[in-house]
Parts: C-alpha cells; structure tokens; sequence
C-alpha cells in the first residue's frame, strides 16, 4: 500500500513546473554568494559597484570558504525553510486546487499512507535540492578558489547543509496540517512564512532553544552567533512537533469532511 | 424484493448549520439494479452520495456497503466501488491514459484495463492529451472511465451525463445498461433530467429538501407521470417537447454527416 501511494505521488509529478522551480530558486544562494565575494575581493570592484558593493561588504561577507558555507548554511536554513514549505503545501494543496482529493480519499488506500507517502516525496524532494546545492557550491568555491577550501572544509559544509534541511524537515509536518486544514496553499506558506518571522524574534530570547521554528535561526546564526549543540530538550520538541504533526494531518484527513 | 442491498441507508441525516441537507434518508439499492436518485438543485444528492463513499461525515444515521458499514478508516471496500462525484477531475499533468494508470495501480486491475475503458468512454483519440487541456465532455468520459477501470461491483455516479453532448448521453446510458445487465454491476446515479432516468433506471427514488419523498419503478414513474400529465399539459406543451427530439436527431444527424 505504501509504495503504491509513494510511486502514485512520484507520478503525480510528472511534467509539473514545482520541482524545478523550487530547485532553480535555491541555486541562485551559491550564485549570489559568489557575486558578492568577487566583488568585495577587489576594493576598486566594490567601489564600481556601488550601492551592491557596499552592501557586499556590510553584510560581513568575506571572501573565504568558511565564510561562503557560513552563508550557504544560513540560506539553505532559513529560505529552504521557506521552499521546503512551500514543497509541502504543494503535494498536499494541489489535491484541493486540484479538485482530486475526492479521488484520493475514495481509493482503497489508507489515508495513512497518502500522508506518509507524500511527505516521504517531499523529503526525497528536499534532499534533492539541498545536494545539488551543495556541489554547486563546491563547484564555485573551485572556481573562485576560495581561500579555505579543504576537505574538511567540504565534508563540514555539507554536515551542515543537512542537519539545517533535517531539522527543517521535521518542520514540513505542521505545514502539511495547515494544508489539509486550509484546504488551499496560501494558509501553509503564510503560516510557514509568519513560523519563520516568528522563530527569528523568538530567536533572540531565553526561549529559543525550546521554539521550534527558533531552531534552525540559532544554528545558522540569523540570530546572534552560531551555536555548535543543542540541548537534548530542542531535539525533543522538534520530534513532537514532527511526530505531532504527522499525526494530526492524518487525523483531519480521516475525520475531516471533504466538500470540495 | 427479496434480493440483496448493495447499499443502504438508515436514518441519513447531515446538517450544515441550519440547513438540511440530507434528513433521516432510508435507501436501499439491490444487487445489480440501476437505481436513479432524482432530485433538484440542492435537494441534497451529492451531499447523499458523498455520505456514501465516506467523504463526509453523518450527523446521524448509518451508510452499509456490501453488507458491512463503510469506514473510511479500512477502505478495502472501495476498491469495489467506481465513483464520479460532481465535477469532473483528473491530475491535470497527466495525459488520459496516465491518469487511467494510475488509477489501474492504485486499485490493482490489470493492465489490460486501461486500454478497454479508453476504448468503452470513446477516449482513444485524446489518450495522449493531457487531463488539462480536455474539454468539458472528454474530462467526464475521463472520470467515467476511471469510475469503470477496476471493473467494480457497484457505480456511484453524481450526474454522469453533466457536460456530455446527446450522443455521449446516450452512450453513457447504454453502457451503464450493459453493465448492470451484463455484468451484474450496481448502479446508484443521480440526475435532475428525467427523461435520462425514466431511459435508464430500474428504479426511481424522488428526493426533495433532503427528504426521499417517492420510490418507484420506471414504469410506474411513466404510468404515473402520464396520468398525471393527461390532465395538466397542453397541445404547445406537447408540441414543444416533441420538437426537442426532432431537434436533437436533426442535429446527431448532421454533424454525424459533416459539412455539405
Ligand atoms: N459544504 C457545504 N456547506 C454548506 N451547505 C452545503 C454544503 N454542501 C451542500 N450544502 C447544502 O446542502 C444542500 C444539498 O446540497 P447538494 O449539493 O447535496 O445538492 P444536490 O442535490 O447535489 O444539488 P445539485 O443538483 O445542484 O448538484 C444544499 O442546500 C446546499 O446548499
Ligand atoms: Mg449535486
């Protein structure tokens, strides 16, 4: 049942503009990036540049390979959040848009399964992204050769890189409530867009560790300095609201009533 | 009489605020009989065949598929239920035949299945077309023949002829004929056109306001409404309704002949 549901979702893909869309938003992060370090790694260059110049250097950029996957980690933190949620109202949205979730909940398929299988889609989805993200910018930090490109450096970005989509993944969940709540795609990405404002407020206070959209800001770095750990208390929030989430998006599909 | 439900329902009833929609509905529909469920706008059809595939909830009353109550929570059951509820829809990335496949995996029906729907609605020359780009008529045969591709037990048709030019209609009806008569299928059809279901039906249930206010068979509905009309119509009633059907051959007739 389960791979029949996960197949159909792949299926359902087919030819849809969302995948590709999703991916090319987030490869523009390693090329922004290189921009601005090849603009600030020549004082005459930033000064042409103006206004891009000045902002290349405000914003602490340096060009460096730690500096570079510092930044990288940051984007893929914070904007995947975004895109992963958008990924996630998409799969579970279109049904509604769509108007073919009457077809999906009148298949002799658990609703159980169509939640589990879409969320395994998007996880293939997102994995997808985050890693040709990552040898993208492997590839540009070849090419501008970055001071500080190293194995280490390489292995420690791309450990990076998947535990902020990790941690943001066990975020999809609440997302995918939203949708099948919503029944539409606008509540998801308003609700993962105001979590995301949200966390970076929380961020700054006492309580970010326990927050779970606070997360990924504290890892990254958006608020205040990177942190290496986190207490075992975020890792238990974060798998409730995981598992929590789960659960109520397949309690509103089994209980909820489909009038679309 | 004595032959056995393939649906029944006792005491249906589902509110939407102060509105009934459907009130203390008890229906009961045979092995192998066409059973038209004929109503006006809003009388509360769909809402009535949505209880019965487990789309929605009842307030009150139960829904028996098969014998056993339909729970949504095991739909083992639907894989012997095809089902076209109110608008048509389809995956619209997906050509015809795809979506047809899909649907084929998902219940478990052969592969042969697909093509003979294809065949059976009349889709052969837009297979390959995607769902998105069919016109109004083709996405109903679309949804038909996904309603026909595991070769179910019992069809629940919200209004099957929606959409569907003279011809089609009557394509429609034979098929569902055959079905019932070939096949043994079960039939629940719902439809505001009287003409289509004193054609087609073994049996008529009249609901109106949520409430089944008559049951009878097609022939007691003629004899019925013949008595009745006898008294009431008149001769440019009569005319008109028969220049309907000299209209609507006239029209068969000519595009079946093309330009001249
Ligand atoms: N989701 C809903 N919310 C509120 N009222 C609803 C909802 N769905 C149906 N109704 C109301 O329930 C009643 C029955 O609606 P239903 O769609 O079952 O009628 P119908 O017989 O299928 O009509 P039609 O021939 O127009 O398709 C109507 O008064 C309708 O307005
Ligand atoms: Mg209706």
């Amino acid at each position: 049942m389960l791979a029949t549901a996960f197949t159909g979702e792949l299926t359902k893909l087919r030819r849809t503009i969302a995948p590709w869309v999703t991916l090319g938003s987030l490869m523009t992060g390693p090329l922004f990036l290189a921009l601005f370090m090849w603009i600030i790694r020549d004082p005459q260059r930033a000064a042409e540049f103006g206004l891009l110049g000045t902002k290349a250097a405000l914003s602490g950029i340096e060009p460096t390979w730690s500096s570079f996957a510092g930044f990288l980690t940051l984007i893929v933190g914070l904007g995947g959040t975004l895109l992963l949620a958008f990924v996630a109202a998409y799969v579970f949205g279109r049904e509604y848009s769509e108007g073919t979730a009457k077809i999906m909940l009148t298949l002799p398929i658990p609703r159980p399964s169509f939640v589990v299988a879409k969320l395994a889609v998007a996880a293939v989805w997102w994995l997808t992204i985050v890693l040709v993200v990552f040898v993208e910018a492997v590839l540009v930090g070849l090419a501008l050769a970055l001071p500080g490109i190293t194995g280490v450096g390489v292995v420690s970005l791309l450990g990076n890189l998947l535990l902020v989509a990790g941690i943001s993944y066990l975020l999809a969940p609440a997302v995918a409530l939203v949708t099948v709540w919503t029944r539409g795609y606008l509540a998801p990405v308003g609700f993962a867009l105001g979590m995301l404002l949200l966390g970076n407020v929380v961020g700054h206070t006492g309580w970010a560790p326990w927050f779970p959209w606070s997360i990924v800001p504290i890892l990254v770095g958006s608020v205040g300095d990177p942190v290496d750990t986190l207490p075992s208390g975020s890792l238990l929030i974060l798998a409730i609201t995981f598992a929590g989430g789960i659960v109520a998006t397949i309690q509103v599909l089994q209980n909820a009533d489909n009038t679309q | 009489m004595t032959s056995e439900a393939v649906v029944t329902t006792r005491g249906l009833t589902k509110r939407y605020g102060s509105v009934v929609a459907v009130a203390d509905l008890d229906l009961e529909v045979r092995k192998g009989e066409i059973y038209a469920f004929l109503g006006r706008n809003g009388a509360g059809k769909t809402t009535t065949i949505r209880m019965i595939l487990g789309l929605i909830r009842p307030d009150a009353g139960e829904v028996r598929v098969f014998g056993p109550t339909a729970d949504s929570a095991h739909p083992e059951w639907l894989r012997r239920v095809g089902s076209l509820v109110e608008t048509a829809t389809a995956y619209p990335n997906l050509t015809v035949r795809e979506n047809l496949d899909l649907h084929r995996r998902y219940t478990g029906a052969p592969a042969r299945a697909v093509p003979d729907v294809i065949e059976q609605l009349g889709l052969a020359p837009v297979a390959d077309r995607r769902a998105g780009q069919l016109s109004l008529g083709n996405k109903q045969r679309l949804s038909l023949a996904r309603a026909l591709v595991h070769a179910p037990a019992l069809l629940v048709l919200d209004e099957p002829a929606n959409a569907l030019d003279p011809a089609g209609i009557v394509e429609i009806r034979q098929l569902l004929r055959s079905l019932a008569d070939g096949h043994g299928t079960t039939v629940f059809v719902s439809s505001h056109i009287l003409v289509e279901v004193a054609h087609l039906a073994d049996r008529i249930g009249i609901v109106h306001a949520g409430r089944l206010i008559e049951e009878l068979d097609r022939e007691a509905l003629i004899a019925a409404a013949r008595t009745f009309s006898a008294e009431q119509l008149t001769d440019q009633q009569r005319a008109d309704a028969l220049l309907g059907l000299e209209l609507e051959r006239y029209f068969l007739a000519r595009t079946d002949e093309g330009p001249r």
